[in-house]
């Protein structure tokens, strides 16, 4: 440290500051003053998402309607967009990509699943989103899928079908969001910041929430509790 | 049995889940040094205390982006630090840095002369005004590094660069702060 450093050091006792004021007490207050806890208005920490509820069946949008929803979530702020009408959607078939072993999977999307216990089948789509199915393949009881979101930049933005209900939750201190009612869509920046959408699988009640730069989605005919306490088990 | 008090870590984790009073407690913790980075930064007590407030309440709010296990300290400090210089480019009075009274300084082992005490206070003054001039960046890194006492990796932090950046930053800070102590050409030791 040269002299000029060793002396700016000692100054560092000796600058006159202000009085520190209470900012605990004040940001307290403000908590207590603002109506919710902010973990409900920013659902997950990534920038989650379009929920669509349909009718029935495994669905997508028309690419005039998909496209249409992109522009849409591209703005950016807080508000909540609850769409009067649904856009009209044709029938796909659901692929959950190709079945390979678990090395094969982790090595596609370049990070290590996490699971419930070992899954019945493993299967990876277009290299990034890794789904754990338990359960016969045909039918399956619970899939567990896992891929890249990017870190939540600010903004949320949601529109919802009716339908659909949306509960903020806590899965192991990180905010999450249980999405009940019919299949939906789910949209939300990759890891490279680009808005991209995926599909659940199954047609029960899906439960979202962030596990580092992880986001995991649970799918199964399961309630709250019951689906609050298989990601709390997720390892 | 007398309980512990909980660690920041459990604090954390306790305002992550929406408990308002914990973060007011991490926040008791940190206030000083939080205050004192906007007020560097803005050199004005109302701009400070409102960049500070209104950051730790985003940090409440950013909460779940917070790495658990990492240090908070750095993070409250980035937020403080960014707000701070908003409000540094939107308000127009700032205030000299000052020192504390000669009363108030702390006293070392043995008491200087009052010749002596009076040289090292007019010394200590001028190189804080001379720090004061400097431009904006330089300041606020020569700020954080000396007189918040915070590490190079700290400070990239709060500065959200690299520490490689704060590294250079600082070296050119102190070559112009020695221009401004002795605008002739030699030797600052």
């Amino acid at each position: 440290m040269s002299e000029l450093e060793l002396r700016l050091a000692a100054l560092r006792g000796e600058v006159d500051y202000p009085a520190t004021p209470d900012l605990a007490a004040a940001v307290e207050r403000s908590l207590r003053a603002q109506p919710a806890r902010p973990s409900r208005l920013r659902p997950l920490a990534l920038a989650f998402a379009v929920l669509l509820a349909v009718a029935a069946g495994v669905l997508a949008f028309s690419p005039g309607a998909r496209s249409s929803f992109l522009e849409l979530f591209r703005l950016k702020g807080a508000t909540v967009v609850r769409l009067e009408s649904l856009p009209e959607v044709e029938l796909v078939d659901f692929d959950l990509g190709d079945r390979v072993g678990r090395e094969e999977a982790e090595r596609r999307v370049g990070f290590e699943l996490l699971d419930l216990g070992e899954p019945d089948a493993i299967h990876v789509r277009s290299g990034r989103v890794a789904s754990l199915v338990y359960g016969p393949a045909e039918r399956p009881r619970l899939v567990l899928s896992q891929f890249r979101g990017a870190v939540w930049d600010g903004f949320h933005k949601k529109a919802l079908g009716t339908g659909t209900t949306i509960e903020s939750v806590t899965v192991d201190g990180a905010p999450g969001l249980f999405v009940s009612g019919e299949e939906h869509y789910v949209m939300f920046l990759d890891g490279d910041g680009n808005v991209t959408d995926e599909r659940t699988a199954l047609a029960g009640n899906t439960l979202l929430w962030n596990r580092g730069p992880l986001l995991l989605r649970l799918e199964a005919d399961v309630s709250l509790g019951e689906a609050l306490e298989l990601a709390e088990s997720v390892r | 049995m007398v309980s512990r008090p909980p660690t920041e870590d459990e604090l954390v984790e306790r305002a992550r889940r929406g408990d308002g009073a914990a973060f007011g407690t991490l926040v008791r913790d940190h206030q000083e040094l939080a205050f004192r980075t906007a007020y560097l930064i803005t050199r004005n007590t109302a701009d400070a205390e409102d960049a500070a407030q209104t950051a730790l309440v985003k940090a409440y709010s950013a909460l779940p982006r917070f790495r658990r296990g990492a240090p908070l300290l750095p993070w409250l400090l980035a937020i403080v630090a960014n707000e701070a210089r908003n409000r540094l480019r939107s308000a127009a009075r700032r205030d000299a840095l000052a020192l504390r009274a000669a009363h108030e300084a702390p006293s070392g082992d043995a008491a200087p002369s009052p010749e002596g005490a009076l040289l090292a206070a007019e010394e200590r003054a001028a190189l804080l005004a001379a720090l004061d001039a400097l431009r904006e960046g330089d300041r606020i890194v020569l700020s954080c590094r000396y007189l918040l006492g915070l590490g190079e990796e700290e400070t990239a932090q709060v500065l959200s660069v690299r520490r490689g950046t704060v590294k250079s930053r600082t070296s050119r800070a102190l070559a112009r702060l020695r221009e401004q102590l002795d605008p002739s050409p030699g030797e600052d030791a």
